[in-house]
């Protein structure tokens, strides 16, 4: 081996502890990101397969716009020349008793056999008795079911085992493969109809159709034909905000990774810069000290990449289970399993760990070709002219501070420009770290000297002697901080909106049903209508439908009960916003209005049971329960244009004097447990709703803890650094009479010291990046309004991470102290 | 007299991050001939590590040209500048600055591979000639302040360069290791034939040179003798 | 391999149903919960062309020679089975609760290109999906449909290729079978079912094959059989080979064994004879004397089947050779039944009363291939 690079490589041999942080905080890096994109890998994959899964050998679907379709219908399907195969669906929930909801398919064996697989098993005529009877008890049980092996492994189910659900019970009676994660039970269509109290009506019908446009002709008036084509946009536009969710987490990831690189290949340049100097004064080549400590880098960056994309790996089987609870949540049942384990991981990881290396480290390439080794050599730190560098930094941060306001002002065009900003945000405050340090150092100073006495007073010191180290250490954790921050205030500002948006809009005293659970029997409402004492009812129903090839949902609401009880929050006008409502009219959500740029006062159309209806839109509320857009119109209208007849649920309201609430309220409840409807009170329901959200964020928190771990090994390698260069210093403090305990103080005080400044910094910068989460990133991709709500608790959170992290950081070079310091000299390398 | 193998004509150097507008070499005109020993005084900042960097071509002056066995070194490149260091020029410095991840004979190996031999017999030879023979696999840090230095001198002779420039060489040690590498260094330079160049603030310098140099405040001027150099 | 659904043999109704056997045993019902076929019936046309829902399994069976415009020649074979597995829907007002299975077998034979193609189809009643009318022909299994209308009977179904419309006019008045109708299968009360046949329908309409680019006009004669009953089948029977034959004067022929296990026929097998002015007589098995000719060997089931025989009936003077148009004519059943038989056009020629005649019709041959393991 060269001898130029050998010198470089045995650091990494000689400083083991120094080099194993280095490699983990590559390592770590790297895994963040492998891990989060292999998680939303998964997650996406895994849908994909449970679409393709379940379509089979579908081409077309035929719905009706909005609603269940008339069973009658499939005749006129079947008969249609165009149609080869038809398979009437009805495509529903089932709530566990656990509260999970569970895909429930009701379908025919005789014709689903002919699109897909899911019966064939039990339906083909078969000479095994087992599946025989299977088939038979398919046929005529109420409750038989079969599932699929995601479902019966979770539910420690076998044939033959019957498991509770919020609208009774089911029987297995056979368990099928599925290659898809997503958990299935499949029931006859005909108990499916008896089941979810929809006799005469079916979801669906899934179609191999021959001639599309024929077809589409002869259907084109009140219903809604969807090529699989457009079925798969739908769905990947159902998920867009999500996915960028996750893609925009998988970038931060990275970025902290890369930063952290950076740090470490700016501490390695530091080290070498003495080096460099002699190498380059004994008659080494610039390019050879380049390629040495290239060399150096991407050694750290293939093994740390290799270590990174296996943790990665590991990391994505954790987070892949929190995407799938959220997108189970949000949108439909996906049990997410993990990739198989690939080559491409590693290579993956060692690719990543080697690019972010490069780029970490060019910055500390570019100072070491600057070396001069003749000042380096005289023994003189670059410190000389660091407060003018550090200022000089601080101005192209300057310069990175105006790209990203640039940036935001063209964030509409493409929420990929937000994320752009932030970045560019991001990037330009750590280039401000110096510049910090020196204008904190004076108060830092009289502080720590105050409280450490000398010790302390020299650890600042140290600090600021240290700056071109410091700096960046200060900067990778400041970064890290800040997204915690960020993230946190993002999240708690977006939890305190939400609080005001249920408390807005969901005022009623009890809720009968509610969205996704059992549908209310229209005979329960009009009992309910007939009771005494009730104020009023308001009557929902919520069908998603496609708007303009987009998918959005039509909302049916009693407009006069809402009006007179609920307290919308309108973008413009007040209550009176409902009285075009009651007139026909629809209003919108904010997230409609920006989606598909629909204004009060526009008019809309939409598809109906009979073509399509125009709509004007009468104002637009603030609304959190679908980033899609919401058309919210009144029964009556709905009836009108859809015929569908199907309730999801009843809110109860009741006048605030009435001296019987408590007795009305307990009657409600009594009929409806005795129709088996589920119910919740005001509290329950939006205490639903909150853990919802709060499931909704989990891979945002994760991330968080991620990015706290990668910012230890960030600071831990600083001080270690720090430590390490200075080891020498010691025997002169030994010398001046600084006891071990002194040199202890003085090493926590830096740790202290650059936690500190890192935290400070911290917090102007992490509102601002909660300020830009929400504002700018947030907008672009839920098009909704969030209000900044200042909240204590991730300032709280993120200082005591960074106590700890500080603390934690100094162990190994305190530990050290304590045992080399009594034996320290004054000596020479 | 023999041929000239460092000239400088008219060299000012100022240092721009200084701030204050420093100004190091204040028009050095120099000639040294083949196998003389320098002794080069003066206080502190007057100039001579400047003035030792330039020649090396580590560092290029702000006015003026160097010569080094005849070549333009503004005119050599930063190419042929490393070439002239790896073949032309040995380093001995104050605080050794020895590779402290090498060995004593990786230290020395390194010179040679520069310079294009890396051969290990020379290496040895040369550590014996400095008598270092039997701590050829110590690092740095196993070594004394002594030792270290012969390993620096072992590394700039190996070589056999023209020219060495020594930083301060004694500078770290105390007087009698000093004395001992002084004369070593010295001795291995005329048996070489090599041309020696000293900074130094030891006035036991002056014994072995043979031409005195001090500088001032960035000018140089020609000594008879060491009286009146203070250090 | 034999198991114990090559047992059952007529009409391959049994086909039927594999499953229905046993899916009827965890319901708890037996046979004796479904009417059987144990005296004469008093007939009532046209009432009885529809469904006797009291009765487990009924069927609809046509088969017809066809030629078209360039005198080729084609065959079909279009049936309609409903299988009780009920008496009763569970939820009656819900069309999908499950009364009984419908199922059809749809199969054309092109006798120019030796090609036959074959599709089968099963469904419930569902909301309109399939059924059978009470009190006239009216049965469909989705879109294949047979209804007769003012004594006429229109045929439709089309698949995957395949296309069949067609108008069936008798030109004899309907057979009953057996003794008025009631047909013995067995030497048991109930081992019979009730069977009637138009066994002369002059048939036009269109049809196309997989193959062709267009449907093409057809005419000719068609078969058709009604059979209803429960339980008419015993054990120890393994297999069916059925005969309808249209002789060139007008005389048509229908024979039938039984195959027992055991390798003798079932004493109960015969026939009848329906002379062209509309006139039948019974033909037990004395009066029926078939030698096989030949055998086909099917390369995708094993199965060897007859394939070519001389039919005599020396009382009634008829001595007939017939062949197979097409010697591959195995239905292999996979979403209706799973059972696997050979159902085809024949051709052939003879004597009836000394005259010469040329003979045509359908062959049905039932046990012969052995089981599809894997497929079920």
């Amino acid at each position: 081996m060269n001898g130029v690079i050998r010198s470089f490589l045995r650091y990494l041999v000689r400083r083991k502890s120094l080099s194993v942080l280095q490699l983990l905080g590559i390592a770590f890096g790297v895994a963040a990101a492998v891990g989060m994109t292999l998680a939303s890998r998964s997650a996406l994959q895994s849908l994909g397969s449970a679409v393709d899964f379940l379509r089979g050998g579908t081409t077309h679907t035929i719905a009706r716009p909005a609603g269940p379709m008339e069973e009658g219908l499939l005749a006129r399907v079947m008969g249609d020349p165009a149609v080869k195969y038809f398979a009437p669906v009805i495509d529903r929930k089932v709530r566990l008793e656990g509260g999970e909801q569970v895909r429930m398919l009701g379908v025919d064996p005789f014709l689903d056999k002919d699109v897909r697989t899911l019966t064939a098993r039990i339906a083909a005529s078969t000479r095994n008795n087992t599946q025989e009877e299977a088939f038979s008890s398919f046929l005529f049980d109420p409750g038989a079911v079969l599932i699929d092996e995601n479902v019966a492994r979770s539910l420690n189910l076998s044939p033959g085992s019957t498991f509770n659900t919020m609208q009774g019970p089911l029987r297995v009676v056979h368990i099928f493969p599925n290659p898809s994660g997503e958990p299935l039970i499949i029931i006859d269509i005909g108990h499916a109809q008896e089941f979810f109290r929809m006799r005469g009506y079916v979801d669906r019908a899934d179609l191999v159709v021959t001639d599309e446009d024929a077809f589409r002709g002869r259907w084109a008036t009140g219903f809604t034909i969807e090529s699989n084509t457009q079925k798969a946009q739908t769905l990947s536009a159902l998920l867009g905000a999500f996915r960028l969710n996750l893609q925009a987490l998988s970038l931060f990831a990275l970025f902290v990774g890369v930063f952290l690189i950076y740090n470490t290949a700016m501490f390695a340049v530091v080290s070498r810069r003495r080096d460099a100097g002699i190498l380059l004064a004994i008659g080494a080549s610039r390019g050879q000290v380049t390629a040495a400590f290239l060399v150096e880098v991407l050694l750290l960056g293939v093994a740390g990449g290799a270590l990174g994309g296996v943790l990665g790996y590991l990391l994505s089987g954790f987070l892949v289970k929190i995407v799938g609870n959220t997108i189970s949540t949000l949108y439909f049942f996906l049990k997410p399993s993990v990739l198989p384990w690939s080559f491409w991981n590693l290579a993956g990881g060692v690719f990543l760990g080697c690019a972010a290396s490069i780029v970490g480290a060019l910055p500390s390439l570019l100072e070491l070709r600057r070396v001069q080794p003749v000042e380096v050599l005289r023994g003189r730190i670059a410190s000389r002219g660091a407060s003018r560098r550090m200022k000089t930094i601080a101005l192209s941060g300057l310069v990175c501070l105006a790209a990203a306001l640039t940036l935001f002002g063209l964030s509409f065009l493409n929420v990929y420009i937000g994320f752009a900003g932030a970045f560019a945000f991001l990037l330009g405050a750590s280039l401000f770290a110096g510049f910090v340090i020196i204008l904190l150092v004076p108060v830092m100073k009289r502080l720590f000297s105050r409280a450490m006495g000398l010790a302390g007073k020299i650890a600042i010191g140290n600090i600021r002697e240290n700056l071109g180290r410091t700096s960046v250490a200060v900067a990778a954790f400041m970064i890290t901080l800040s997204m915690s921050i960020g993230l946190g205030s993002m999240i708690d500002s977006f939890r305190q909106s939400l609080l005001w948006w249920m408390n807005s809009q969901l005022r009623g005293e009890l809720y009968v049903s509610t969205k996704a659970d059992v549908n209310v029997p229209e005979e329960f409402y009009e009992e309910l209508k007939r009771m005494s004492g009730i104020g009023g009812i308001d009557v929902f129903r919520n069908v998603p439908i496609t708007f303009r090839g987009k998918p959005a949902s039509i909302t049916s609401i009693d407009a006069s009960v809402l009006q007179r009880y609920d307290r919308f929050g309108w973008l413009e006008g007040g209550d009176e916003n409902w009285e075009p409502v009651k007139q026909g009219g629809a209003i919108v959500s904010e997230s409609f209005s920006r989606r598909f740029n629909v204004k009060r006062g526009d008019r809309i159309t939409i598809e109906t049971a009979s073509g399509p209806a125009d709509l004007s839109v009468g104002a637009v509320f603030y609304d959190y329960a679908s980033e899609h857009g919401v058309i919210m119109m009144d029964r009556s209208t709905y009836l009108k244009l859809f015929g569908d007849r199907t309730i999801n649920s009843l809110g109860i309201f009741i006048d605030e004097g009435n001296p019987d609430r408590a007795k009305i309220i307990d009657q409600v409840k009594l009929r409806a447990r005795a129709l088996g409807l589920p119910f919740a009170t005001r509290e329950e329901f939006h205490k639903r709703i909150l853990d919802i959200f709060d499931n909704t964020f989990a891979v945002t928190r994760s991330m968080r803890v991620l990015a706290i771990i990668v910012a230890f090994f960030g600071i831990a390698g600083a001080l270690m650094t720090l430590f390490v260069e200075r080891q020498k210093e010691f025997g002169i403090y030994r010398a001046l009479g600084f006891s071990t305990g002194d040199v202890a103080r003085m090493t926590i005080a830096e740790s202290l010291g650059l936690g500190l400044v890192s935290f400070l910094m911290s917090t102007v910068v992490g509102t601002v990046f909660a300020v830009i989460l929400i504002k700018v990133i947030n907008l672009q991709s839920f098009n909704w309004t969030i209000f900044y709500h200042f909240t204590a608790r991730p300032y709280l959170v993120t200082a005591l991470t960074t106590l700890t992290a500080s603390l934690a950081a100094c162990a190994y070079p305190l530990w050290s102290v304590i045992r080399k310091y009594p034996v320290m000299q004054i000596r020479e390398e | 007299m023999g041929p000239s193998i460092i000239r400088t004509y008219d060299l000012w150097k100022q240092y721009e991050d200084e701030g204050r507008g420093g100004m190091a070499l204040r028009g050095i005109d120099l000639e040294i001939t083949k196998g003389q020993i320098i002794a080069l005084f003066g206080k502190s900042g007057s100039g001579k590590t400047t003035l030792l960097n330039l020649i090396a071509g580590l560092d290029g002056p702000t006015k003026g040209r160097i010569e080094i066995d005849g070549e333009d070194l503004a005119v050599l490149g930063e190419r042929g500048r490393t070439l002239l260091r790896r073949k032309k020029l040995g380093f001995v410095f104050q605080f050794f600055n020895l590779l402290p991840t090498l060995t004593a004979l990786e230290n020395v190996l390194l010179s040679l591979e520069l310079a294009g031999a890396a051969d290990r017999r020379p290496a040895l030879e040369a550590l014996a000639l400095v008598g270092l023979s039997g701590k050829e696999g110590r690092f740095p840090h196993e070594l004394s302040g002594g030792e270290q230095q012969r390993v620096a001198i072992a590394r700039a002779l190996v070589k056999s360069p023209p020219i060495i420039l020594a930083d301060e060489p004694t500078g770290n040690l105390d007087s009698v290791t000093g004395t001992q590498v002084l004369d070593l260094l010295v001795r291995r330079c005329r048996e070489a034939g090599a041309t020696l160049m000293m900074v130094s603030h030891a006035l036991n310098t002056c014994e072995y040179a043979d031409r005195i140099l001090r500088m001032s405040d960035g000018r140089i001027f020609e000594e008879s003798s060491c009286e009146g150099l203070a250090p | 391999m034999k198991t114990r659904h090559d047992l059952f043999p007529p009409f391959f109704a049994l086909v039927i149903l594999t499953l229905l056997c046993t899916v009827l045993i965890p319901l708890g019902l037996s046979a004796q919960d479904w009417k059987t076929a144990l005296t004469p019936r008093q007939w009532s046309f046209p009432h009885d062309h529809g469904s006797h829902g009291e009765y487990r399994t009924e069927w609809w069976y046509f088969t017809g020679n066809l030629t078209d415009n360039e005198g080729k020649r084609y065959g079909y074979q279009l049936t309609f089975f409903r299988y009780g597995l009920a008496e009763q829907a569970k939820i009656p007002a819900n069309p999908w609760s499950v009364r009984d299975i419908y199922l059809a077998h749809f199969a054309l034979t092109d006798a120019s290109n030796g090609t036959f193609h074959f599709r089968d189809r099963a469904s419930r009643k569902g909301p309109g999906f399939a059924g059978a009318g009470k009190d006239a022909m009216d049965v469909h299994v989705l879109n294949w449909s047979a209804v007769m209308k003012d004594g006429k009977i229109d045929l439709n179904a089309a698949r995957d290729g395949m296309e069949l419309s067609l108008c069936l006019v008798p030109a004899k008045p309907l057979v009953l079978h057996g003794r008025q109708g009631l047909s013995k299968k067995g030497p048991g009360p109930g081992q019979a079912s009730y069977y009637y046949s138009f066994t002369d329908l002059r048939t036009r309409g269109t049809l196309k094959t997989p193959g062709m680019k267009n449907p093409v006009s057809v005419r000719g004669m068609s078969w058709f059989d009604q059979e209803f009953g429960s339980n008419q089948l015993s054990p120890g029977q393994e297999g069916w080979d059925w005969f309808a034959l249209h002789l060139g004067d007008g005389r048509d022929l229908m024979v039938y064994y039984l195959r027992k296990k055991d390798g003798t026929i079932e004493k109960e097998s015969s026939g009848t004879l329906a002379e062209p002015d509309g006139t039948s007589r019974h033909l037990t098995i004395s009066d029926m004397e078939t030698t096989v000719l030949a055998h086909w060997k099917s390369t995708r089931t094993a199965g060897r089947y007859p394939a070519g025989w001389r039919i005599r009936i020396p009382t009634a003077g008829i001595d007939v050779t017939i062949r197979p148009l097409v010697a591959d004519q195995e239905l292999v059943n996979t979403v209706s039944t799973g059972i696997t038989y050979w159902e085809g056009a024949v051709d052939g020629k003879g004597t009836s009363k000394g005259k010469e005649v040329a003979v045509e019709g359908y062959v049905e041959l039932t046990g012969y291939a052995g089981t599809l393991g894997g497929v079920f």
